[in-house]
């Protein structure tokens, strides 16, 4: 309970996805980019102020790159003249996050505004940010930032082609003993960022009001992980263990794998994309036989347009349609 | 400060051990045991055969002490630093490109239980350096090897004893080792018996899987009933790929099995190294020569594509149901994708359709080391950058500005602290550098 602890947020900046969050009609209780940053500062700032000692960190995932907005790299901060209302840390801390993120929007092109969001680039720089942090603790034998964790307020959907480095990222957030919580504010469930919660042993919360944004935040996040053993926090009721595959980066819940690399695949291969091995033609014909044939049907036109994400339910619904008739089709 | 000469024996036994013994260990100069023999018969005697490799797998051990200059003011701490940073790097260097690997894999571990192993040539004996360093293997093996499995077996008394059934759960194998009692070791190692014994646990497995046979033998002697080559023929004829790490000496036999059947052979020359040589094992050996010459042929037997479902998992909230495994109540489990059973543990064949379920975080746990980090390249000077970052580009600490003397220029170390991704051109600082290429596996500018 007395330990200090580390909150790296991550901010999901995709101008496309706001727009619509904050264009949904008001009786679905919508919630856009101003109120939303007000709220999440309410929030930063009062984890500031539950410990002294407490270390923050903000990272922007802006289409097609990520940066780190808070602490600041340029030397902006100090220039702001104090306010006799205000508690210092607070000032400094929105005023940076306001200017850089100002900053940031300011310098986007119009062109890229639809591109994917750099999530990966976010997450990774967060690692290493909180790697360093618990380096530099270990060395001045002190015992700050323990209990790291990460906070992934979320609105675009996943990206299938960046499954493997969000999966690694999982990975070394397990080994650093980092916690990952997701707060989805608007849009679908993400498969990927379900299972890093899970995985690590954060909470995952899709808001139902994204307009309460602020409650949810301070009863669900704001308790670091050592202390949430004692509370009641949401926990999620599904975890999606699905993956996505190699050639069509299509998520998946029956794929054929290679032994060799355990690549994933949608349909039968002759020829591993990764490691170039062979498969025997027999494995091929009989695997063709015993596939579902709605599956085909449904993965003919989505083959052209590789990026597309697939709506998860109607693929699963076609899978398990299509397997109904030959549950033993294998083996 | 006046310079201080540094003496060999003296510096081996106070300031370099606490730095070496976390990143160098191979360089190492601690003179346990027969390391301390040899200093001393090299520096009284001077004997040719001593002065530059005392034994043949001492062979590409250097000595650190020999390499370390003081710098101008008769510091240490430039070259201490150098030294640091190039055992860092040592790693990143070695070729990320051997992309056949395999993933599913087997592996019999072996433990000399014998007499010897109560030596004390390595502390607290080698017995219980062994079994410490065997469980941190295990439980590092399941975390790069997810799919793997590992049976144990000891050598004691001229016999092979089974001692842990070949399993996928890190916790059965470690519990199979934690019974120290249950290990003590007495008489005679037989090495044929052991091999013989994994072997034959090893026969039914598919032609995909690895088999692999890991050996820690401390004993200079076996007391085998045959003809230990025969069990060598058929090792190779089963495709079983033996790896030795001896604590005490090159024995030939061992040597002949680790060249003949793919694996590697080691002397663990003091503690540290002891565990390099284990830890070296631990990720996925890239497919052999032999598997290769026989994939020219239509259907490479080593290879298939296999259909793999990944379930859903369900809470411990949901609603009660019959588990298709043990037909118990249960509310947690998985869900097959396939024919909708539940069953309660994955990685696991489905009882009702037979499908293989495994959860997608256990593939991709092998997943890097299929498409690794392209190494960074260090940056020797910035001349032809136009302004360059300040910061390094994953965790913003600055970097130094003057370079950090010419002796650290080569060696892929660069002056600057600068290392530079050659995809997305970013900069990052000697941290990252490792911690990116060892743990995050994706590069934080470009995503890859």
């Amino acid at each position: 309970m007395d330990r200090a602890s580390h909150l790296s947020t991550i901010v999901d900046l995709s101008p496309a996805q706001w727009t619509l969050s904050g264009s949904a009609p008001k009786e679905r209780h919508s919630l856009d980019l101003q109120s939303f940053l007000s709220q999440l500062l309410i929030f930063l700032n009062s984890h500031v102020a539950c410990k002294d000692q407490n270390t923050l960190a903000i990272f922007g995932a802006l289409p097609g790159r990520s940066v780190m907005l808070y602490p600041s790299t340029t030397q902006a901060a100090g220039s702001n003249s104090a306010d006799a209302n205000t508690y210092r840390p607070f000032k400094v801390l929105d005023s940076t996050v306001i200017d850089s993120l100002s900053k940031q929007v300011e310098a986007l092109d119009a062109s890229e505004t639809e591109a994917p969001v750099g999530l990966v680039g976010a997450l990774t720089k967060a690692l290493c940010y909180i790697n360093r942090v618990a380096a530099l603790a270990t060395e001045n034998d002190q015992t700050v930032a323990v209990d790291p964790r990460i906070l992934i307020l979320s609105v675009s959907p996943d990206q299938s082609a960046s499954y493997i480095p969000i999966m690694n990222s999982i990975f070394s957030a397990q080994k650093l003993k980092v916690t990952i919580d997701v707060c989805k504010v608007y849009g679908p469930d993400s498969v990927f960022l379900q299972q890093a919660a899970h995985l690590t042993g954060g909470s995952y919360i899709h808001l139902d009001r994204p307009d309460a944004l602020l409650q949810y935040l301070t009863m669900s996040f704001l308790p670091p992980p050592s202390i949430r053993q004692l509370l009641a926090v949401p926990t999620q009721d599904k975890v999606d263990f699905r993956a996505a595959c190699f050639c069509h980066k299509r998520i998946v819940d029956i794929g054929f794998v290679c032994s060799v690399c355990l690549s994933i695949f949608c349909q039968p291969v002759p020829v591993c994309s990764t490691c170039r091995t062979k498969f025997p033609i027999k494995t091929l014909q009989r695997l063709n036989a015993a596939r579902p044939t709605i599956l085909t049907s449904a993965a003919t036109p989505t083959s052209g347009n590789a990026s597309t994400f697939p709506s998860s339910t109607t693929n699963r619904v076609a899978t398990t349609n299509g397997n109904g008739p030959n549950p033993n089709g294998v083996r | 400060m006046p310079p201080r000469r540094i003496d060999p024996i003296g510096d081996e036994s106070d300031s370099d051990v606490s730095i070496f013994d976390d990143f160098d260990e191979s360089g190492r100069g601690k003179g346990k045991g027969k390391g301390k023999g040899i200093d001393r018969n090299k520096k009284d005697k001077g004997k040719g055969k001593a002065k530059e490799q005392p034994y043949a797998w001492e062979a590409s051990y250097t000595r650190s002490w020999d390499t370390v200059q003081e710098d101008e003011a008769g510091s240490l701490q430039g070259a201490v630093a150098d030294l640091i940073a190039r055992g860092r790097r040592r790693r990143l260097l070695a070729p990320a490109a051997a992309i056949r690997r395999t993933i599913i894999r087997h592996l019999i571990l072996i433990l000399d239980l014998s007499s010897a192993m109560m030596d004390r040539d390595m502390r607290p004996t080698r017995f219980d350096l062994m079994l410490q360093y065997a469980r941190e293997f295990v439980t590092e093996w399941f975390d790069q090897n997810p799919l793997g499995q590992i049976g144990v077996v000891g050598m004691r008394g001229g016999l092979g004893e089974r001692v842990g059934e070949m399993t996928g759960n890190p916790q059965d194998v470690l519990k199979a080792i934690s019974e120290r009692h249950k290990l003590e070791p007495s008489g005679e190692p037989s090495l044929q018996n052991a091999i013989d014994m994994a072997r034959a646990s090893m026969s039914h497995l598919p032609t995909h899987s690895s088999r692999e046979i890991l050996v820690v033998f401390g004993s200079l002697t076996t007391c085998d009933p045959g003809n230990i080559h025969d069990t060598l023929a058929e090792c190779v004829k089963d495709r079983i790929r033996v790896s030795v790490v001896a604590l005490a000496a090159e024995m030939k036999i061992c040597r002949e099995f680790c060249d003949k059947t793919g694996g590697t052979f080691g002397v663990a020359l003091n503690e540290g190294h002891f565990k390099d040589l284990l830890f070296e094992l631990i990720p996925p050996p890239a497919q052999r020569a032999f598997a290769r010459a026989s994939s020219g042929a239509p259907a490479n037997p080593a290879a298939d594509l296999m259909l793999m479902g990944f379930p859903t998992r369900l809470p411990e909230t949901s609603a009660a149901g019959l588990c298709a495994c043990h037909s118990q109540l249960r509310s947690a489990g998985f869900l097959c994708p396939r024919c909708g059973a539940k069953v309660c543990d994955v990685p696991t064949d489905c009882d009702i359709c037979g499908l293989m379920i495994v959860s997608a975080p256990h593939l991709a746990r092998s997943y890097h080391h299929l498409f690794p980090v392209k190494p960074f390249q260090p940056v020797m000077s910035l001349e032809g950058t136009q302004n360059p970052s300040v910061g390094c580009h994953a965790c913003a600490a600055p970097f130094k500005e003057q370079t950090a003397g010419a002796a650290g220029a080569a060696d892929g170390v660069s002056p600057l602290g600068r290392y530079r991704c050659a995809e997305c051109h970013n900069d990052f600082c000697t941290e990252c550098d490792v911690f990116v290429h060892d743990v995050v596996h994706c590069c934080p500018g470009c995503g890859k």
